[in-house]
């Protein structure tokens, strides 16, 4: 990323979020179309164009600084937001080499990584963190890897153990989520934790997705976007913490959505991992209010359609039901009916 | 997975560890590391023979904290369409292979209370890649190892020197058999049985543990058995708009790949389904020899596992 | 968000014998005495031995059946406790000493089921072992996902949260860990607007 870091903008309180104007022209928008319904959009993880979210394995932008330290206020009041059954040491291992090895790649002048054998020295610079530590030896870190790891990456991520066909959520770190909690979800498999997803079980959706994902192969991972909305740019929408954000939802009004509707958009990566052959499920956050969409025009057509049209049951899903209404007629000025370019590029 | 994701490996040591079976430590051509794996993983070995490519599946028995070599076991197969002869006797130190990257289809059940791992003949090498897992995780676990007679035990001494009273070992020269029946009857809940090893002895395994009320996931098998041969046949890809006729040593899946047309695959033994094909027409019968499709699905005859199984017809077109 | 028709909840299914296993668990409690005492009819009829048979049941004052058809029926090992948390703790010793080949049936309310299959989990008791009939109360076990506390017996759409007081809706989705449905509070978005106090898990 070319910006710089703003450490201090904030997720909840006074909601001193904003995306500069390069953040906004690379938001990830989920619709390549005027209307959406779920499918298994899944795709090979590659290399996307310089400067997209998905240039790199593991995204880190203008707001890598200010999340960290969002996720460890979550954690401090919260720590059940992190949880790990004892057998998923290896995978936590696996995860941590992951992120390690990808930021240190991929962003050297943030992140270093020298291995001697199992000896590591980890250094991360806008987190001001220089960590020596044996590989494997979870007594030499200040917290069990995962921990360690997901307290300086941007998302959550949930690791899935691979047993009895089937995949099982057994340890993740999910301060960021759009309303599902990793405490009560803990130990269910694939099609369980999915449970509150409507209409997309009758199309199958979850079916086609496991079986794919048992068969991911190792150095293969692939990515899918998902989206929802959320009242302020505020990444901690959890169950949990329900009855904070809950009311927010009350507060909108065509007059005030353009800067307190967010669009929500989540890119999941998944990874196969070597030693445990579990899988990583990293969900990436990414928050752009209605007004900064709607700077560019074709946008702000184009999620007018969708939010107006979209699908009853989805709009109560999302929990999108007591300010739909006001987001659509925020936007409709933005819209004149005229064709919009399919594909999310910008006309 | 296909070709192009194979990685160029040295043969960097030989040794014959038994009559029949050879070790092989294989390093990355150009340096540097191999991928990290885990215990029970097999890699596929392509091998360029002067009149046809190899393609065996070969289970690295290593430790997963060694990544500077790969270690396999080879054993010669009395009945060979070439790939261990090849092996056995082409391959040298110094020989250039490619290899793919490591897959597991047989892991360990992380979850389990006890494991208890049978091996029979070159069925040893899975284990030993998992041995390093179990031997520091905490978990009781037993290896029960049966060979012809022990100048047939690969890997004997590191097996006694790291395992000591949790290996027991049977040889057929002596008239020892593992008891399957009682170690099958006498194991706590939450036990986990893994067998590698000769077809008969997998499928007795499974049916002992099965009478004694095992649930089938709790079963877990591993079998690299050559592709079985059969009369040739011809068979039109759909797609590709070619005939390719298969001989009757070389497999469906070596046959289409021979004519240049790319089919995914993992384990290439009939057991993962990855190769799973779409029949579009067929004048004749399908010879299914795989472990994935069920009773229903071999009957409706509209999909084979190109791997392992064959035809008999006199038409048959694949969706490929 | 969705409240019904979540997938996560466990579905039940009338008892049968699985004459595949070597060791017969069954644990009972008030009306499941009935499917429990029809699978070791269906035993019986297979000439299967029931030596190999264990009950534990929990008696109900309301419910007909009750011991005596048990003690009649003469299973291997015949237990019954006055209380679910006695047959629960007997049940975890059992299991530390079962070998592999055992089948757990359960039948009773789903409170009860749901404890049974926590413990079982812990001795990675799959769903291939594990048969279990529902009969009785629907009253549910609600995990409030906000305080954490798990509030008992709860017949109702919405329910006083036992640990945080706040009205909690009563959802489908379900915890084997927990052995409880999620209950996530009802008026967050506007407080006060609840909807009308239904007894629905009766």
């Amino acid at each position: 990323m070319n910006g710089k870091f703003k450490p201090h903008e904030t997720f909840r309180d006074d909601f001193s979020y904003r995306n500069s104007p390069e953040a906004i022209r690379r938001f990830p928008l989920p619709f390549p179309e005027d209307s959406y319904m779920y499918s298994v959009n899944i795709e090979p993880h590659l290399p996307g164009p310089v400067g997209s979210v998905t240039e790199f394995a593991f995204d880190v932008d203008e707001h890598y600084v200010a999340e960290c330290r969002e996720r460890a206020i979550v954690l401090a009041s919260e720590p059940l937001r992190y949880q790990a059954l004892p057998h998923m040491m290896s995978s936590q291992w696996d995860c941590l080499e992951l992120i390690m090895e990808s930021l240190a790649r991929d962003y050297p002048t943030h992140f270093s990584l020298a291995r001697q054998g199992n000896r590591w020295h980890w250094i991360n610079r806008p987190l001001q963190i220089d960590q020596h530590f044996t590989f494997g030896d979870a007594a030499t870190l200040p917290r069990e890897p995962l921990d360690y790891i997901t307290r300086q990456a941007q998302g959550d991520f949930v690791v899935m153990d691979q047993r009895e066909g089937d995949l099982w959520a057994e340890a993740g770190m999910v301060t960021t989520q759009a309303d599902w909690s990793m405490d009560f979800d803990l130990g269910m498999t694939f099609k369980e934790w999915h449970g509150p997803v409507p209409l997309a079980h009758e199309l199958q959706v979850f079916d086609r997705a496991l079986k794919f994902l048992l068969n991911l192969r190792l150095g293969q991972p692939v990515r899918r976007l998902n989206w929802t909305m959320t009242i302020h740019p505020r990444l901690d929408t959890s169950p949990e913490n329900y009855p904070h954000w809950g009311p927010d939802r009350a507060s909108v009004t065509g007059q005030n959505a353009g800067d307190l509707v967010h669009l929500r958009v989540e890119l999941q990566g998944l990874w196969r991992l070597p030693r445990s052959n579990a899988i990583v499920f990293g969900i990436r956050c990414y928050l752009i209010s209605l007004r900064e969409l709607a700077t560019v025009p074709k946008w702000a057509r184009r999620v007018h359609r969708v939010l107006r049209d979209l699908h009853p049951a989805l709009i109560d899903y999302k929990g999108l039901t007591r300010y739909r209404n006001a987001a659509v007629e925020w936007l409709a000025p933005f819209d004149d009916g005229s064709p919009t370019t399919p594909g999310t590029a910008p006309e | 997975m296909s070709d192009s994701q194979t990685l160029p490996v040295e043969v960097i040591g030989i040794e014959q560890v038994t009559p029949l079976i050879k070790h092989f430590k294989l390093a990355p051509a150009g340096g540097g590391s191999l991928p990290v794996f885990s215990g029970g993983s097999h890699i596929i070995v392509v091998m360029q023979a002067a009149d046809r490519v190899h393609k065996n599946p070969y289970s690295l028995l290593g430790s997963p904290l060694q990544l500077d070599t790969y270690e396999i076991g080879v054993r010669r197969m009395e009945e060979s369409r070439g790939g261990s002869h090849f092996m056995h006797d082409s391959v040298k130190v110094g020989s250039r292979l490619e290899i793919a990257h490591p897959v597991n289809l047989f892991g360990l059940d992380k979850i389990a209370r006890k494991h208890v791992l049978i091996a029979g003949g070159i069925g040893i090498t899975p284990f030993l890649g998992q041995l390093e897992d179990l031997h520091d995780g905490g978990v009781p676990y037993e290896l029960h190892y049966s060979v012809r007679s022990p100048e047939h035990a690969a890997f004997l001494e590191r097996l006694r020197r790291r395992e000591g009273a949790r290996l027991h070992m049977y040889y057929d020269s002596e008239g020892q058999l593992i008891p399957f029946e009682t170690l099958l009857a006498a194991q706590p809940l939450g036990t986990h049985v893994y067998v590698c090893g000769p077809a008969g002895m997998i499928k007795h395994v499974i049916a002992t543990a099965q009478a004694r009320g095992w649930p089938d996931s709790h079963i877990h098998w591993e079998q690299f058995s050559a592709p079985p041969v059969g009369d040739a046949f011809d068979v039109f890809l759909a797609r590709a708009k070619i005939s390719v006729h298969v001989p009757p040593d070389q497999s469906l899946l070596e046959s289409i790949e021979a004519a240049g047309v790319e089919v995914p695959y993992l384990c290439r033994g009939g057991v993962c389904g990855f190769c799973h094909t779409k029949v579009l027409e067929l004048d004749g019968e399908l010879i299914h020899n795989d472990h994935f499709l069920s009773e229903a699905e071999k009957a409706k005859a509209k999909s084979i596992m190109p791997c392992v199984s064959r035809a008999r017809c006199k038409s048959l077109v694949l969706d490929l | 968000m969705l409240v019904t028709g979540i997938k996560s909840k466990p579905v039940y299914a009338p008892l049968q014998a699985d004459t595949r296993g070597r060791y017969h668990l069954m644990l009972g409690m008030g009306v499941g005495a009935a499917p429990l005492l029809r699978v070791i009819d269906e035993m019986r009829a297979a000439a299967q031995s029931l030596q190999n048979t264990r009950v534990l049941f929990v008696p109900d004052a309301a419910a007909p059946l009750g011991i005596e058809q048990f003690k009649a029926a003469a299973v291997g090992d015949l237990q019954a406790f006055e209380r679910p948390p006695a047959l629960l703790e007997r049940f975890a010793a059992i299991l530390g000493q079962s070998l592999m080949g055992t089948r757990l049936y359960v039948a009773g309310p789903e409170s009860f089921i749901g404890l049974v299959m926590k413990i079982a989990l812990e001795f990675n008791l799959n769903k291939d072992e594990i048969r279990a009939e529902e009969c009785g109360t629907l009253a549910r076990r609600v995990y409030c996902i906000h305080c954490r506390a798990t509030t008992e017996n709860v017949r109702t759409n919405i329910v006083s949260c036992a640990g945080c007081k706040r009205w909690l809706l009563v959802r489908d989705h379900y915890s084997r860990r927990l052995a409880a449905y999620m209950g996530v509070m009802a008026d967050a978005e506007a407080p006060g607007e609840l909807p009308t106090l239904k007894e629905v898990f009766l």
